[in-house]
């Protein structure tokens, strides 16, 4: 039997615009496109250069994005907190270092220049004003997308958290206006008539990260392909020695504390504090490229999932939230994101764990190990 | 307006342009290739689509004759991968395709199966989620031909594949989607939960859902594959492959959506959805590869309707939550609505059309492509996947989304219609 060939489609003259900017962006600059008044500023630089420490000592070369107008913690990894208030109008002014990066703010939803995607828009170099709203309150996040596989990786990344305003209540006089304070108290969005509104004392923010320490010794446009605008298409534009297939994760990340596989002490960072009667929020966001599985010790109500709050109409009226029992595992994989309230009832430490399972053979790795403390 | 259930679906093909047809034959392959709605040119008037799709229209196919065969399958960067296939033997270009044809039918019609193995080994062939022989599954010997005739089970995304050596014959080639769509109704599904029903019965007809309600026509499929030719190479020489082995060691180094990866998944309008806001689109997600990803799409959230686990059971959702990001599990099927709405966290007075917002936005041309559409993403956020042989971003596991117009039914004005490029069949 002859041994017949399915070949790629001809790409035609009129696709090579669009097969060269899918691997190769245009680079942009200036201030917002279609301007409109806004009502909240952000800035942020990328890429800066950063050591993630290990206990031993062992030094982790990271990426991670600046918060230029921060002097003082504006230099952390997992990047530095977004923090908006529903509704808002947001100018971010994003400046490009050390070579040109772009911005995608992760679940929010903008035109295509703003949504920082280089083959969809453009890669920044210099500096760049993306301009959207944040119609929905909830747990997001904000990431180079050049290079993802590799610019993600290396800590390119962040919470954005947008907040609801302060309903008009009595129950919220001791409350400060939104944007909420990072670690409570605030509002969080979910299902509550009339005003969907739920307060909340402890404001908890998990986020596992997995680390190929292989990973970390590249280069910012480690193996791109070659930008050919005659033939984008072309086999001799391809690099063939990479290994942004082959994730081996060696280090795990739990809030940006990092432990080596062999290292079963407890994640402190991550450890939630808090008082019989006060009611916890806790959101996650995973920055892996393995499997998660959440392992909360109390029992948990899952109210917001990727920053959209379950059963709060219109668009969410087709969820609602769910309770979870105690030690239920709830699975997720990069990028997903979810809110939960926890209401302790009684005093005593609840462990709690974060499980990571290989991409391809499902194979436990690592289980990072935390608590909620209730006094 | 009768809708004709013929034409519900597209499914990017490999080889030549032209080759869609999608299993419907060459009548089907007609209607197929008609641009639909939103695929004309500008118009100024909204063409509304208030009628339910009708309930006893034939389906264009009831007979499939299909080979398992061997062919080179062309990666993204040119590199032959020796695969197994299946080989639609009533096509006319006489091709073998990877991702096998698609089998569609109405819930209750008859469909007529043959399969005959042209290889040298044993293969099998298994319908997960259908009672009888096509969920138990076949064996096929060397040579030999088996049919099977079924009637079309319960509405809902299927994947066929060859289940002998698990998972390796499926993960080599064989492998392809089915779709079922209901005998009535205006949903995808035969028995669909309170809640799918409400949100279908909202498409188009409640404030935060202005526009059309879902027609078939507005689908994708969306199959998710890894290849690991290590493993191909074994195969083309002739070598067991041992399934323990084939599962510890399996490394992708190229992942495709319908076969395709990079730009050719990006620019293909077979997968890529495309339409003015309002036009709500089903996508059909499954996964015959060997790595969970987590698919992201940007622009719009999108409602979880249904998944379909590796056993073959389908769970239409009752708690049908809105996600930009979501687990798709090895062997799994998800259905996903792109409501198609106007991307929320646009700033400025959402009673304005964007045409009129944001004109300097769609009058640009950058890198020498208009940003008329709105153009947005969808891939993988396990990110290895949007590599290929080994690096190369983003030529992996990544197609996307467009917005071509406002839902007054007035599309953007479009720089340069011509450059956005795609199958020649669609232009």
């Amino acid at each position: 039997m002859t041994l017949r060939n399915i070949p790629l489609r001809q790409v035609g003259p009129n696709e090579l615009p669009v097969f060269q900017k899918h691997v190769c962006p245009p680079t942009f600059s200036g201030e917002a496109i279609d301007p409109v008044t806004p009502t909240s500023h952000i800035a942020r630089n990328l890429a800066v250069n950063m050591d993630l420490e290990l206990r031993d000592g062992t030094k982790i070369p990271m990426w991670i994005l600046e918060d230029p107008e921060d002097l003082v913690g504006g230099q952390v990894f997992p990047s530095k907190t977004i923090r908006t208030v529903e509704g808002d109008i947001v100018h971010a002014r994003v400046g490009a270092k050390l070579n040109t990066h772009t911005i995608h703010w992760h679940g929010i939803e903008p035109t295509s220049m703003n949504d920082g995607v280089g083959k969809h828009s453009f890669e920044i170099s210099g500096n760049f004003v993306y301009q959207f709203a944040t119609n929905q309150a909830g747990t997001f996040l904000y990431h180079c997308h050049k290079n993802t596989a590799l610019h993600f990786e290396m800590g390119l990344y962040g919470a954005f958290i947008v907040c609801p305003k302060k309903p008009d209540t009595m129950e919220a006089r001791d409350v400060p206006d939104a944007p909420y304070p990072p670690g409570g108290p605030g509002y969080v969005k979910a299902f509550n008539p009339p005003t969907h509104c739920v307060k909340y004392d402890v404001e908890a923010l998990w986020v596992p990260d997995d680390i190929d320490t292989r990973w970390h010794q590249l280069g910012h446009d480690a193996s791109m392909p070659k930008c050919n605008p005659d033939n984008p298409a072309a086999a001799e534009n391809f690099t063939k020695d990479g290994i942004l297939n082959d994730f081996r994760p060696d280090v795990f990340v739990l809030s940006g504390e990092a432990k080596r596989m062999d290292d079963n002490t407890l994640f402190e960072k991550a450890a939630i504090k808090c008082k019989v009667g006060q009611t916890v929020l806790l959101r996650f966001i995973s920055a892996t490229y393995t499997i998660n599985e959440i392992r909360i010790g109390l029992p948990i109500q899952f109210i917001a999932q990727d920053g959209y709050p379950l059963g709060v109409p219109p668009r969410g009226q087709y969820s609602h939230p769910v309770d979870r029992a105690a030690g239920e595992p709830i699975r997720i994989t990069a990028a997903m994101r979810g809110d939960c309230l926890i209401r302790p009832t009684m005093a005593g430490r609840f462990p709690c764990t974060v499980d990571y399972f290989h991409w391809i053979t499902g194979k436990k790795l690592y289980t990072a190990k935390t608590f909620i403390e209730v006094e | 307006m009768k809708i004709d259930r013929r034409r519900f679906i597209r499914y990017a093909i490999l080889g030549t342009a032209g080759a869609a047809a999608a299993g419907l034959g060459v009548k089907g392959m007609v209607d197929m290739l008609a641009p639909d709605k939103a695929a004309q040119g500008p118009s100024d008037k909204r063409t509304p689509l208030k009628a339910r799709p009708a309930a006893s229209v034939p389906p264009a196919r009831t007979t499939y004759r299909f080979a398992i065969t061997e062919a080179l399958v062309e990666m993204v960067d040119h590199t032959p991968v020796y695969h197994w296939a299946f080989e639609d033997l009533d096509d006319p270009r006489g091709m073998p395709r990877m991702p096998g044809p698609l089998i569609s039918g109405i819930t209750g019609n008859d469909i007529n199966l043959s399969i005959t193995n042209t290889l040298p080994d044993v293969h099998g062939f298994i319908i997960p989620g259908i009672a009888g022989t096509p969920g138990n599954g076949i064996q096929i010997e060397p040579g030999r031909t088996q049919t099977m005739s079924f009637p079309a089970p319960e509405a809902g995304s299927y994947m066929y594949f060859d289940p002998f050596n698990a998972p390796v014959n499926r993960v080599l080639g064989l492998h392809g989607p089915m779709v079922v769509l209901p005998a009535s109704g205006n949903t995808p599904y035969s028995d669909p939960t309170p809640t799918v029903q409400k949100l279908f019965d909202d498409l188009g007809t409640a404030a935060h859902f202005p526009g059309e309600p879902w027609i078939p026509e507005h689908s994708r499929i969306w199959l998710f594959h890894s290849i690991d030719p290590r493993f191909n190479a074994m195969a083309e020489r002739g070598e067991k492959i041992d399934a323990t082995r084939f599962t510890d060691e399996f490394l992708p180094r190229y992942f495709t959506i319908n076969g395709e990866s990079g730009a050719y998944a990006s620019h293909n309008h077979n997968t890529v959805p495309h339409g003015r806001i309002g036009q709500p689109h089903l996508i059909r997600i499954m996964n015959t590869g060997m790595n969970a990803d987590s698919p992201h799409i940007h622009g719009n959230h999108v409602y979880l309707l249904a998944k379909r686990l590796p056993s073959g059971v389908l769970h239409v959702q009752e708690n049908v939550v809105l996600v930009d990001t979501f687990t798709d599990e090895v062997s799994q099927c998800m259905d996903w609505l792109l409501p198609f709405i106007r991307p929320p966290d646009i700033p400025g007075d959402e009673n304005i059309p964007l045409r009129r917002l944001i004109p300097t936005e769609l009058s640009l041309t950058l890198g020498g492509v208009g940003q008329s559409p709105l153009a947005y993403p969808m891939h993988g956020h396990n990110e290895q996947s949007q590599s290929a042989a080994g690096g190369n971003y983003p030529q992996g596991m990544v197609t996307g989304w467009e917005i071509t117009g406002d839902v007054d039914g007035v599309d953007f004005p479009r720089s340069n219609p011509e450059e956005k490029g795609g199958p020649p069949e669609m232009h």
